[in-house]
């Protein structure tokens, strides 16, 4: 009996999914071993969170507080816009709460501080105080709390000491002195911050979210309750670029020396500025953009994928409908 | 008794909670304080809770020896032994808890994330097909907006990042609204009825 011939698509049309695997693999490892330039641009949602931080640099009656409520899974997309946002607070001397209700979070929360703190000369309870692991079951009476009084709300931080005595404190009472909440999930617990601090305090929120979840929060964008929103790594990669061009830079004085000289934000400057990786000596401060060139080949993988699909399944079609 | 109390408690609170979002009296802020207090200190006995039900549920499994009953003592050693080196010495950075959260914890939750990476692939190419007008709809607006988030989509064109964001900020939204309405005002009515104690199923028993 004579054996069906298989034609290519048809062929194509069956394969094993283990070569796509694969092939996805490849694509997203060797972008991270062999790193390339490609540009960032900022997006406004960035730009807006960026430019309402920088807004009160160097006060201390105006503080930042920071939200983890994710675990190790988000990681990957989270995690590099977290240091990127504390280095920018410890860049322009802006005072920095930290918090979390998941106890997954908290490793990740002490960690992202201890990479943004590297070089920089900050002080717990002087230019930043990490408020610690507080209960979900919590989350909401302590955000409503917050809006009367942050220190009576959270009462200990992460070392023990009463909130209120730290020098910190000093000038920061309620979501009155605070310039921006800024809540990191990989799910939807950033709304209770719109629900309650936004709506009845009127505190600005911002957003760091995983890609799947920045969809969900373009609604609170659109209408205002949002600040901005970073979402995914690519959110994370224009942050970082926003802290090199800006935050962190560093011109030649009268004697040679490069000296900080921090920059106001400005489209002209973001739009024209292109950072090579191989300048930026902390890995920790590129690996957004690092993982932008992975996303970016995976992204073609998987627009490859669907047109070669596509292409079978119109072609395998054609012949069944000449045979019939 | 066992049903009416929990169901008044349950009323009497929630009345008493929704007042007190609207009313900033006196009373009801102090109440707020001792409320917080409270729960303060129920919140420890939520964990264990957890671990209590954690422990019965794998020791049952690993004493029935119920297929794969292997991953319970995984999960049992795991969970004793996390537990008692964050005990013994703490949490904090440098500690073996903390070596254990940066060398297991963090690969195995980012393993399982970027798992979805694989699968999508997978999915568009053995799924994703322009089968008829709406699947072609979807099929191009996705490749739009995959284009628009990564670098390459404003080389090969100003448009696409231009296009991918009405996308997300037109008709992703009109959508998102439509759903964020219509669950909006189920909560408001599941809420309500909790509240009347016409929704019970939340107690149990079924009715």
């Amino acid at each position: 009996m004579a054996e069906k011939k298989i034609s290519f698509y048809e062929r194509m049309q069956a394969l094993d999914r283990r070569y796509i695997f694969l092939v996805v693999a490849l694509a997203i490892i060797i972008p991270f071993l062999i790193p390339f330039n490609s540009k960032t641009y900022v997006t406004e949602p960035s730009e807006n969170i960026y430019k309402k931080i920088d807004s009160f640099a160097g006060r201390k009656d105006r503080a930042v507080l920071l939200s983890f409520t994710h675990d190790a899974s988000t990681m990957a997309e989270l995690f590099p816009m977290e240091v990127a946002i504390l280095r920018h607070c410890f860049e322009r001397n802006i005072p920095v709460f930290t918090i979390c209700f998941l106890p997954q979070a908290k490793p990740l929360m002490d960690y992202a501080l201890q990479v943004a703190k590297e070089g920089y000369e900050v002080q717990s309870g002087i230019d930043y105080v990490n408020f610690g692991y507080k209960p979900w079951a919590i989350f909401v009476p302590l955000l409503l709390k917050m809006g009367d009084d942050i220190a009576d709300a959270v009462e200990t931080d992460d070392e023990g000491r009463i909130v209120k005595n730290l020098e910190i404190m000093k000038e920061i009472k309620n979501y009155n002195e605070m310039n921006l909440i800024v809540d990191f999930s990989g799910s939807a617990a950033g709304l209770r911050w719109i629900t309650y601090a936004r709506a009845k305090f009127g505190a600005n929120v911002a957003l760091g979210v995983t890609a799947v979840m920045a969809a969900d929060n373009y609604i609170y964008l659109q209408s205002g309750q949002l600040t901005g929103m970073l979402g995914g790594l690519k959110g994370a990669a224009e942050y970082e670029k926003l802290v090199d061009v800006f935050a962190t830079y560093k011109e030649l004085d009268e004697n040679g020396i490069l000296k900080p000289a921090p920059r106001e934000f400005s489209k002209e400057i973001i739009k024209e500025s292109w950072i090579k990786m191989s300048d930026i000596k902390n890995r920790q401060h590129k690996t957004a953009r690092i993982g932008m060139n992975a996303q970016t080949v995976a992204h073609i993988m998987i627009i490859v994928f669907i047109v070669l699909g596509n292409i079978g399944y119109f072609v395998s079609k054609r012949k069944t409908k000449k045979v019939s | 008794m066992k049903r009416q109390i929990p169901l008044l408690i349950v009323i009497v609170l929630g009345f008493i909670f929704a007042i007190h979002t609207f009313v900033p009296h006196k009373v009801s802020s102090d109440f707020f304080d001792w409320y917080q207090t409270w729960i303060k200190a129920i919140s420890p006995f939520m964990v264990l809770l957890g671990i209590m039900s954690l422990t019965m549920v794998h020791s049952t499994k690993i004493k029935r020896k119920v297929p794969n009953w292997q991953y319970s003592v995984v999960t049992m050693l795991a969970l004793v032994g996390t537990g008692a080196i964050g005990f013994i010495w703490g949490t904090q950075e440098g500690t073996p808890f903390m070596w254990l959260f940066k060398n297991v914890q963090m690969p195995m939750g980012a393993t399982m994330f970027s798992l979805l990476a694989f699968y999508i692939a997978s999915a568009a190419y053995k799924a994703f097909r322009a089968r008829s007008a709406e699947a072609t709809v979807l099929l191009i607006a996705a490749m739009i907006v995959m284009l628009g988030q990564v670098p390459i989509g404003i080389k090969i064109s100003k448009w696409i990042p231009e296009i991918s964001s009405w996308i997300l900020n037109v008709p992703n939204l009109a959508a998102k609204r439509g759903i964020a309405l219509g669950v909006g005002l189920g909560m408001t009515a599941t809420s309500l009825k909790i509240l009347l104690g016409i929704e019970r199923t939340y107690l149990g028993g079924g009715d």
